[in-house]
């Protein structure tokens, strides 16, 4: 049974990547702090042990900002499946997050509503891939 | 005509998540933006390490200015991987020391004024080399 989820971004630019990361972030020490690890995709690409360890330990949460799903398929390059894998637009309108509201460009503070939203949501799924490994 | 060129330059930053170097870069991407609207091409590492074509296809197309936040050199990583030297290279780390500026105690998930200044500084110095690149090739058509 695994005793941690490594959170697998998308590290894009777009908003729905800012929030991924924030949310990320607030799960990762706040909300399931010494559950989580935060994978890191350049560095995942670029063979860092420590993220290769992770996708190997770990199911991976894969969080989207769009359909091109490249945390998925980065994890996949380095020959592992993402144990789930899920996307900020849809999540956004399950929860009712307004993605038009959220800045373009710049930061979103991790005290906003939406990222804490996310995170809560987030770290529901982080403990039911626990529960399921 | 010089000025019928598109020159533009490609910004590479690694964009990653795990240190404090991560937001500094992410958000010096989007400051460099901001300084050349017309020049800059922000690309996202998550896509080229996925070689999506439109993407690859930019990071060929433009001269490339490279920004690397910690010790792996990640953006370096990945350009050398897609085929593509870059034009010029930024390292976070000689930026701070050429500015004098401590960053101790600043947190990744939000930066305050301190942090804020290694941004400006790193957004600095990536425009200098923008500009730079730019002047070279537009004279290399002349």
């Amino acid at each position: 049974m695994a005793d941690k989820v490594c959170l697998q971004p998308c590290l894009g630019l777009r908003k729905e990547a800012v929030l991924c990361r924030q949310a990320f972030y607030v799960v990762h020490e706040d909300l399931r702090a010494g559950k989580t690890e935060l994978g890191c995709g350049p560095a995942l690409n670029a063979n860092v042990q420590e993220d290769l360890d992770f996708i190997a330990m770990y199911p991976v949460l894969a969080v989207e900002a769009c359909d091109l799903d490249c945390a998925t398929r980065l994890v996949d390059k380095k020959g592992k499946q993402a144990a789930r894998t899920v996307r900020v637009p849809e999540m956004a309108k399950e929860l009712g997050i307004n993605l038009d509201s959220l800045p373009e460009g710049d930061n979103i503070s991790p005290d906003h509503p939406a990222v804490q939203t996310l995170a809560k949501r987030v770290a529901e799924l982080v403990d039911e891939l626990l529960a399921a490994s | 005509m010089a000025e019928e060129q598109d020159f533009k330059v490609a910004v590479l930053s690694c964009n990653g998540i795990g240190r404090l170097v991560s937001t500094v870069v992410r958000l010096a991407g989007y400051k460099i933006k901001q300084m050349r609207p017309d020049t800059v091409v922000l690309l996202s590492s998550g896509r080229l390490a996925v070689a999506e074509p439109e993407h690859v296809e930019m990071l060929r197309k433009y001269p490339l200015l490279v920004i690397d936040g910690c010790r792996p050199h990640c953006a370096s990583f990945l350009a050398d991987e897609l085929g593509k030297k870059p034009a010029a290279k930024i390292y976070v780390a000689d930026v701070m020391a050429e500015n004098k500026i401590n960053v101790a105690g600043e947190k990744r998930r939000e930066l305050t004024e301190k942090g804020q200044r290694l941004v400006e500084a790193v957004a600095r110095k990536a425009v200098e080399e923008i500009d730079r690149v730019i002047a070279d090739e537009m004279l290399s058509t002349l």
